[in-house]
């Protein structure tokens, strides 16, 4: 049975390359373009991971994944966030958030869907930030 | 015959001891040579409450249920007896079952019995409990009394310490004018010690030097007649202090306890009065020529004010214009004639009439005589407005009674203007510094969100051709391939130039901060050198690596030197044309790794020299073109390199002579040794 990976980000062209990555790498695939719907897929589909942009349109990434933290059907998900915030302030807020994963844009096309296979895999852990230089 | 009647003398004399043995009123027993008792006296038996049965026959120390023994008593018996035939006053004290505490006192003679050999012992018990007692309170009185006695002698200590308190010499005498005390200040001003005076007739103290005539008449002549005398005035010369005139004033006083009578003596010098006195009537004399000399002396005080600088002037009490500096007059522009004899506030067409001046002349000098740096700000009829400084000083004339007043005027208006003028440019500096503060913050959250911005299109632009290169999604032909090629390696210029503006951004913002560990370097510097394999064998560049065997390992952040070590070789590849020659030395020197990387590439000319560091928008140099570099890599590796308290220089012969960088890195970073 393939893993169901929910991306979640409001720059289509993103969204779309992260969805064709994944898919093409086996993934079954939904989207959410804002935090709101993300959450309410999340409750809905119980994905197997979450792939989140931290700067949404409603709210930051991470406040979402407080949300999702707090509500028992989606609280054991894994998160990884995918962020172009790659000063030391931009992951500060991601801290303290069991379970999530943090990967810097621009992605590696090459590497991205094993990252997030490998991370899915994992429970309960938090995964190594990549590098992209 | 003789041996009967001996013995029935002796018999009788024995009767007769026993007789006296029971009259006696103290306790008496005696004793065998075994300690054992002999006999005992009735007073004995009422005495300790015992009866003949129980004691005759006994050992001593057996009695009254063992009542006697007694260490004390065991000491006499045993050890001192057997030595001393006599011993009196040996006192025990101690718990008598019988009659309680008791304190005895023990006279125990040693008597050859008359007849026969043996010896006995008579002991005679004297109870002292209550003759004790009573030397008990005998001695407590005595120690009142000397309570009493010591209050007594405080009473008399005390009169003398009066006596020595006060400051004139003061000497009490008997009825023979004998010294009796003396005040410690008389011992002082006459330099005599108490030993060599108390108990001298007065006029023998201290060699003789009191035998004064007019002294003998007041104390035997006067005194008698009169108890008191005061102001009897004497001169003498004194062995000890030369010549004196003493004042004297006498009381005679009857002793409280007693009938004699002493004289207290008190003796003031008035040597010096007199001569004060004397004086007077000379320097009355004397102040005539002073007041001649006055004259002199204020021609000279005049000449003085017209030297200093700073115009002056001085006052009377109506504040009249008594005289002017000549720099008054030229400051002020104005002439003596219309200025001497003028009230102040006239002068000028009333241009000195200023509410802070009149404040200070009338309100201030009459309760303080010298007022300095007392400020005024005042529009000028002749010198415009105008800051003035005034010092004032109000003195006495030296003689009559009148005072004047000094006045020292400073125009500060000038250093007045410089001041609020440094006072202005701080104020400025300060803001400016302020703005700056600011515009590096605003600077710094620009950087961050243009960096922020600048990913996420550059993360569609990398990931799709990307994706489109590796043919993930179906085959491209050759061109499309190159095309795609081309914007992937633009974009990864463009992530390059993002990623390093930004640590250019958090270098200056001192925000960037350093992941410290142990850095191999001789690892390091053949790993870095292999990532370029790829460029140098393409250029056919020819490499010389001379590293050191038995580098230390530094302190640093990793990432960091490999950053570093990477631009400047990759530069080295990028200057140097193809054929050319490239190399690394890396060596210890002193606290520090020497790191030089050298070219024989197209090198700098001198005027560029400066620039190279300038970095961030200063791209545009003619070389940069040339090449793909961002030319940030130079001015963030020095940065970088600076970070870990390092240097990083750069020489270069000219243009296509080559170029070296040394790169210099402390093993332990500087400030953690």
């Amino acid at each position: 049975m393939s893993p169901r990976v929910l991306v979640v980000d409001d720059d289509s062209n993103n969204l779309m390359l992260e969805h064709d990555l994944l898919e093409r790498a086996g993934f079954e695939v939904l989207e959410a373009g804002n935090a709101t719907d993300a959450i309410a897929i999340a409750r809905r589909e119980k994905p197997d991971v979450i792939v989140m942009d931290v700067r949404l349109p409603d709210m930051r990434g991470s406040e979402a994944a407080k949300i999702l933290r707090e509500d028992k059907e989606t609280r054991d998900i894994p998160i990884v966030f995918v962020t172009a915030s790659v000063m030391p302030g931009g992951r500060e807020e991601l801290r303290g958030i069991p379970n999530t994963g943090f990967i810097g844009k621009p992605i590696d096309t090459r590497s991205f869907a094993e990252q997030i296979r490998r991370f899915c895999a994992r429970d309960g852990q938090s995964m190594e930030p990549s590098h992209d230089k | 015959m003789f041996w009967k009647g001996t013995a029935r003398t002796a018999r009788r004399s024995l009767e007769y001891a026993e007789s006296v043995i029971n009259t006696v009123r103290e306790p008496l027993i005696v004793l065998d040579q075994d300690l054992r008792v002999v006999t005992v006296s009735r007073s004995f038996y009422e005495f300790f409450k015992v009866k003949p049965e129980e004691t005759v026959g006994k050992l001593i120390y057996d009695l009254g249920n063992k009542q006697w023994d007694i260490p004390r008593l065991r000491e006499l018996l045993e050890t001192i007896l057997p030595q001393k035939t006599t011993f009196d006053g040996y006192e025990v004290e101690h718990d008598f079952a019988t009659i309680g505490r008791r304190t005895m006192l023990l006279n125990a003679r040693q008597i050859q019995r008359v007849l026969g050999k043996e010896r006995v012992i008579l002991l005679a018990i004297e109870d002292i409990t209550e003759r004790k007692e009573i030397e008990a309170g005998l001695e407590k009185t005595r120690k009142e009394l000397e309570v009493i006695k010591r209050a007594a002698d405080e009473t008399s200590e005390y009169a003398e310490s009066v006596i020595n308190t006060v400051r004139e010499p003061l000497i009490s005498l008997d009825q023979d004018l004998r010294v009796v005390t003396a005040s410690r200040s008389f011992y002082e001003f006459f330099k005599v010690k108490p030993e060599e005076t108390v108990g001298k007739l007065i006029y023998d103290l201290g060699n003789k030097q009191w035998d004064i005539p007019k002294l003998r008449e007041l104390l035997e002549t006067i005194l008698p007649q009169k108890t008191t005398f005061d102001g009897y005035e004497v001169e003498h010369d004194f062995a000890t202090i030369g010549r004196r005139t003493m004042l004297l004033n006498a009381r005679q006083i009857q002793r409280v306890l007693g009938k004699e009578r002493i004289i207290l003596l008190a003796i003031e010098d008035i040597t010096e009065r007199k001569e004060i006195e004397a004086g007077l009537e000379k320097t009355r004399k004397e102040l005539e020529v002073i007041k001649r000399a006055a004259d002199e002396t204020s021609e000279y005080a005049e000449s003085v004010i017209n030297t200093v600088r700073e115009p002056l002037i001085t006052l009377d009490q109506d504040l009249r214009v008594v005289t002017a500096s000549r720099s008054f007059y030229e400051f002020f522009k104005v002439r003596p004639e219309e200025t001497v004899g003028e009230l102040i506030y006239d002068l000028g067409n009333k241009q000195w009439n200023i509410p802070k001046l009149r404040e200070l002349l009338e309100t201030i000098l009459p309760q303080k005589t010298t007022f300095d740096g007392y400020e005024v700000e005042h529009q000028f009829a002749t010198i415009g407005r105008r800051t003035m400084l005034l010092n004032a000083r109000q003195i006495q004339r030296v003689l009559g009674k009148e005072r004047i007043i000094l006045l020292a005027i400073e125009d500060i208006t000038e250093r007045k203007e410089t001041e609020a003028g440094l006072e202005k440019a701080h104020q400025e500096l300060k803001e400016l510094a302020g703005e700056l503060e600011r515009v590096a913050r605003v600077k710094s959250e620009f950087l961050a969100n243009m960096s922020h911005e600048l990913r996420t299109p550059l993360n569609s632009i990398n990931g799709f051709s990307e994706v489109l290169y590796d043919e993930t999604f179906g085959p491209l032909n050759a061109k499309q391939k190159t095309y795609v090629n081309n914007v992937l390696t633009s974009g990864k210029h463009l992530l390059l130039l993002i990623n390093q503006i930004l640590d250019m951004a958090k270098v200056e913002a001192g925000k960037m901060t350093l992941l410290l560990s142990s850095v191999p370097m001789k690892s390091l510097a053949y790993e870095i050198s292999q990532l370029l394999a790829d460029m140098v064998s393409k250029k056919k560049l020819h490499v010389t690596l001379d590293i050191d065997e038995g580098l230390p390992s530094i302190e640093a952040d990793e990432l960091k030197i490999r950053e570093v070590l990477y631009n400047l070789l990759s530069n080295a590849v990028k200057f140097t044309p193809e054929g050319g020659e490239i190399g690394m030395r890396v060596k210890r020197a002193g606290s520090e790794i020497e790191t030089v990387i050298w070219d024989t590439g197209i090198g700098i000319a001198p005027e560029n020299m400066d620039k190279l560091f300038e970095g961030f928008f200063r791209v545009d140099t003619p070389y940069s073109r040339l090449t793909e570099g961002t030319g940030l890599g130079l001015p963030l590796s020095k940065k970088l390199v600076e970070l870990h308290g390092g240097s990083l220089s750069v020489e270069s012969k000219g243009l296509g002579k080559g170029t070296s960088v040394r790169v210099a890195l402390p093993i332990v970073p500087r400030g953690r040794k």
